[in-house]
Formats: structure tokens, C-alpha cells, sequence
């Protein structure tokens, strides 16, 4: 019998085997974390060589985010333009390979000043390599640190931060949660704050909240959050700019490096 | 979203109309234009509704199929939800120009219905792993005038309230393989519960105060709107800001007070 060699020996179709897991002892993780309790974020600004301008933010507990921003290119439209792609790799999160995120041009829109770059065109293109919860925060605060970074003129950093509401009636708030507690949660919201303008520059919520005075509890939680998280981001641009200047000022034409 | 130019002259009436509480209708800020209601217009489909709130317009037709339950719920039916920018609504939606528009409405519906107490999906379910109804949500945009997010959620819930799905039994034979029949009667169907399905209202923000249900006109001089979904109850289940523009943290807590 003549063998079809460009069939793969296998079914046609394949689903992850966590589907089939008995939902057991999933239920209590991290029962004593405090609400407002953030976790450890790493930013690093300038690590790609081909983009003008990149950014990698990583949470502590593993969501990990890279950004890039090519630009401005010329464009043929009058406006200048921000043209933002959110990606996930496709073994981000766990369980089956997900559908591509959201699209969340709109919370980075107010911070650029996209006026001084008429007929130009923005490219940003982010990269969850790994989801560990807050992703589209992370994703957010990279991209507006990779858009600082590429040099484009801008009216202050947008900070995002990440809720969800634990199940239950009377559930409580949690900061940045993990992706355990995002799975099991009744609510989610992202927050995307300006925090030097003290703008909202991005809101995205959904699930079962509650009544509204708990979502503007949420809201508030979140917006403190975004205003602890700046100055690591700020610190992250200003090493990279030095880094970028003590780079530049190597090669040994001038007497000294500026350190 | 389709837009309108307007001059600056005009704007600026628009805006200091509304700092004084009168829009250019001569309604109040938060006076919705008159929505008129019309359900069972199609007769091929299963429910179908048409709402027409001052010049928009939006047909929503229900067709119930039976497929295989998602792998995830097996015990749950499901929705699908398409929308149809066509290019009656307005010029700028010829060819693929409405599509950006059309994934947005998709996305949001999609978060709305996601939630497990906005509709009963178990009661779509006939055999757990095997069959289930899944009901496909067509929206079509006949014309755009201003505050289509708000149309469009009242046409869907009028449309889902109106769906008659088919009874069905399922017989078993004496080897287990199971066989569905169809009821004789055409009127012998089950309705859906609607009560719990939210609604969604679009506050916009423009100068210093919000308007609901805003025209083309005033859209355009809005910077940026909050989307918020209520139930009947109250409860919000979906919040999402849309436009370029940032939000003032305080314009936001006083906009959900206002729903």
C-alpha cells in the first residue's frame, strides 16, 4: 500500500489535555495576599537593536511583555497616525492556545502627541510571551515606555495596572492578581492611568461586579496602583538613556566616556 | 466610527450649549432621543428585532442552530455574534472601511454576553458533549446616527427576547446512539429570559460636562466616552472607554453615578 507521506499520522484536530482535568484541588491559592499589595515589576527600556524603540516589563510571578516601536514612517493619510498591535505567542497562557488580545490602541492615543507628526505613521507591535496575569497591563506600560524610548514626543507615560474581583458576593478587590486568581475571578478591569496629568487615558472592564460604587472603589484602587508603579518606570527610561549616552560616547575619539 | 466635519464655529456652539444644559435638540444632557421598538420584522429568522433611535437604525435577526457544545462548557449552547457595517449607514463603510468599527461592536458584545448570569446558557444545552443550541446573533447597521453602542444593545436583547427555539426530544435507542426529533408544531417552542440581559449607555464627554445619547454632531466634538453596561438591577457588567481622548478620574466616578 502506497504511504501518503503528507499526511500526519495523527488526528486532525487537537485540544490540550487540561481540558480534561478533573476540577479538583484547584479552588484556595494564595488565600492571605493583601489587596493592594503589587507585585515586583522589572522594566528595561532600549534592548532591541532593529526597533527605535523598545521596551520589556516582566511582573513578578511571570507575565512577560516585549514592545517595539518602529517609526514615524511616512504615511499617505494628512493625520499622523498610531498604528498599535497587540500579540500573544501562542504558548502564553495555559491551557489551549488562545485567540489574539484585544486591541487597546485607544489607551495610548492620548498620551502621544500625534500632532507633530503629520503624514506620519507609528508602528508598536506588542508581545506577550508570557501570561501570569495583567497581561494588558503590562502590555500597556510597555508600550508607552517603548514609545519613550524611540524618541517620540509624548505627554507623559501611561501606567497600567490590572484588578480582578474574587467570586462570590462581597468579593474584594485584588491588585495585579495572578493567573490563577484571574481565572477563578467574577470581574475583571484594566486601568491605564497618565499619572503626571493624572488623566485616564484607558478603562476595560467586564464580568459581574456589582453595583457601580464598587467599581469606582476598583477604579480608585487601580489608579493608586498606576501612581506607585511610575517612578520604576521612569527610573527604567533615565538607565536607558545613560546606558544609551555611555554607548555613544565609547568609541575613543573623545578623551573620556561620561559616566 | 462615522463622523461628521464640522467647523469650529459649530462646535463651540455645541459645546456651550451643553456647559448650559441645552443640546442642540433641545434636550437636557441626559434626555435620550425617542427609540422606537419593532421585534418579529424578519420571518425567516428565530427572533429578530429593529430599533431606531433618532437616525440610527439597527436590524438584528437571531438564527437557532444546533452544533457541538464548546469543549470548555460542555454543558452550555452559546452565542455568536457578527456585525454588519454596511455601506447604506454611511459612505466611509464601503468595502472594508467598516470593519475596525464592526470588530469593536463584536468585542464588546462578546464581553457582555460572556458573563455566566446574563443569559441561561444551560437551557440551550440538549445532549452535554453533543448537542446544544447555538444562536447566531447577525447585527446589521442600516444607518449611523451617533450612539450606536446603545442601539445596538437594546435591538440584541429585543431580538433574544423574541427568539423562538424549537423543542426538541431526544430518543435513545437500544444501542445508546441517540436520535433527535423535532416537534410537529410550530408554535410548540421555548423563549429565552431576558430580564438579566444589561443595556448599554454611552456617556460622552464634551467640555466639561457628559451627555447621553450623543448625535453624530456632538460626537465629534467629544474627546473620549465611557461605556457602561447596567442590568435591571443596577449591577454593571461591562465598562470601556472608547475615543482618543483621557478621562479626568473624577469625570468618570461622577459618570457612573449618573447611569
Amino acid at each position: 500500500m502506497a504511504l501518503d507521506h503528507r499526511r500526519v499520522p495523527g488526528p486532525e484536530e487537537s485540544q490540550a489535555p487540561l481540558l480534561y482535568a478533573v476540577p479538583g484541588e484547584a479552588g484556595t491559592e494564595v488565600p492571605g495576599r493583601e489587596a493592594a499589595s503589587l507585585r515586583p515589576l522589572l522594566a528595561r527600556a532600549g534592548l532591541l537593536s532593529q526597533a527605535e524603540g523598545s521596551a520589556y516589563v516582566e511582573l513578578g510571578g511571570g507575565t512577560k511583555v516585549l514592545c517595539a516601536v518602529r517609526g514615524p514612517r511616512e504615511a499617505a493619510e494628512g493625520r499622523g497616525r498610531l498604528l498599535c498591535e497587540f500579540r500573544r505567542a501562542p504558548f502564553s497562557a495555559r491551557g489551549a492556545r488562545p485567540r489574539p488580545g484585544p486591541a487597546a490602541a485607544e489607551a495610548l492615543a492620548p498620551a502621544v502627541r500625534l500632532a507633530r507628526y503629520p503624514r506620519a505613521r507609528l508602528e508598536l507591535t506588542a508581545l506577550v510571551l508570557q501570561d501570569g496575569g495583567s497581561a494588558l497591563a503590562a502590555a500597556l506600560s510597555a508600550a508607552a515606555l517603548a514609545l519613550a524610548d524611540a524618541g517620540v514626543e509624548m505627554f507623559d507615560l501611561v501606567v497600567g495596572c490590572g484588578l480582578c474581583r474574587a467570586p462570590g458576593p462581597g468579593g474584594a478587590w485584588l491588585l495585579q492578581p495572578s493567573e490563577a486568581e484571574e481565572r477563578a475571578a467574577a470581574a475583571r478591569l484594566t486601568v491605564a492611568l497618565m499619572p503626571g496629568l493624572n488623566q485616564v487615558a484607558g478603562l476595560l472592564g467586564s464580568g459581574q461586579g456589582g453595583p457601580p460604587e464598587s467599581w469606582a472603589q476598583a477604579v480608585r484602587l487601580g489608579l493608586e496602583g498606576c501612581q506607585r508603579l511610575y517612578p520604576v518606570l521612569r527610573r527604567s527610561l533615565l538607565r536607558a538613556a545613560e546606558r544609551r549616552a555611555a554607548e555613544a560616547a565609547q568609541p575613543p575619539l573623545a578623551s573620556k566616556s561620561v559616566t | 466610527m462615522a463622523s461628521v466635519v464640522l467647523s469650529e464655529a459649530e462646535k463651540v456652539y455645541i459645546v456651550h450649549g451643553i456647559q448650559e444644559d441645552l443640546r442642540v435638540d433641545g434636550r437636557g444632557c441626559e434626555d435620550y432621543r425617542c427609540i422606537e421598538v419593532e421585534t418579529d420584522v424578519v420571518s425567516n429568522t428565530s427572533g429578530s428585532a429593529r430599533v431606531k433611535l433618532g437616525h440610527t437604525d439597527i436590524l438584528v435577526g437571531v438564527k437557532a442552530e444546533m452544533g457541538t457544545p464548546k469543549l470548555e462548557n460542555p454543558n452550555e449552547g452559546y452565542l455568536e455574534f457578527f456585525v454588519d457595517c454596511s455601506a447604506n449607514a454611511t459612505p466611509e463603510f464601503e468595502g472594508r472601511g467598516g470593519e475596525e468599527l464592526a470588530t469593536e461592536i463584536v468585542n464588546t458584545l462578546y464581553r457582555i454576553f460572556s458573563n455566566e448570569s446574563t443569559i441561561d446558557v444551560k437551557s440551550l444545552c440538549i445532549n452535554p458533549r453533543e448537542h446544544c443550541w447555538v444562536l447566531y446573533v447577525d447585527v446589521l447597521l442600516l444607518e449611523c446616527g451617533g450612539n450606536l453602542f446603545d442601539a445596538i444593545s437594546i435591538a440584541v436583547k429585543a431580538a433574544l427576547f423574541n427568539t423562538r427555539i424549537p423543542k426538541v426530544r431526544v430518543l435513545e435507542d437500544e444501542e445508546g446512539s441517540k436520535e433527535i426529533e423535532l416537534s410537529d408544531d410550530p408554535f410548540d417552542c421555548i423563549r429565552l429570559n431576558v430580564d438579566n440581559v444589561p443595556c448599554i449607555i454611552t456617556l460622552s464627554k464634551i467640555g466639561c460636562r457628559h451627555v447621553v445619547d450623543a448625535t453624530l454632531q456632538e460626537e465629534a466634538c467629544s474627546l473620549a466616552s465611557l461605556l457602561l453596561s447596567v442590568t435591571s438591577r443596577g449591577t454593571l457588567t461591562c465598562m470601556k472607554k472608547l475615543g482618543n481622548g483621557s478621562l479626568d478620574p473624577e469625570s468618570i466616578f461622577e459618570m457612573m453615578e449618573v447611569r
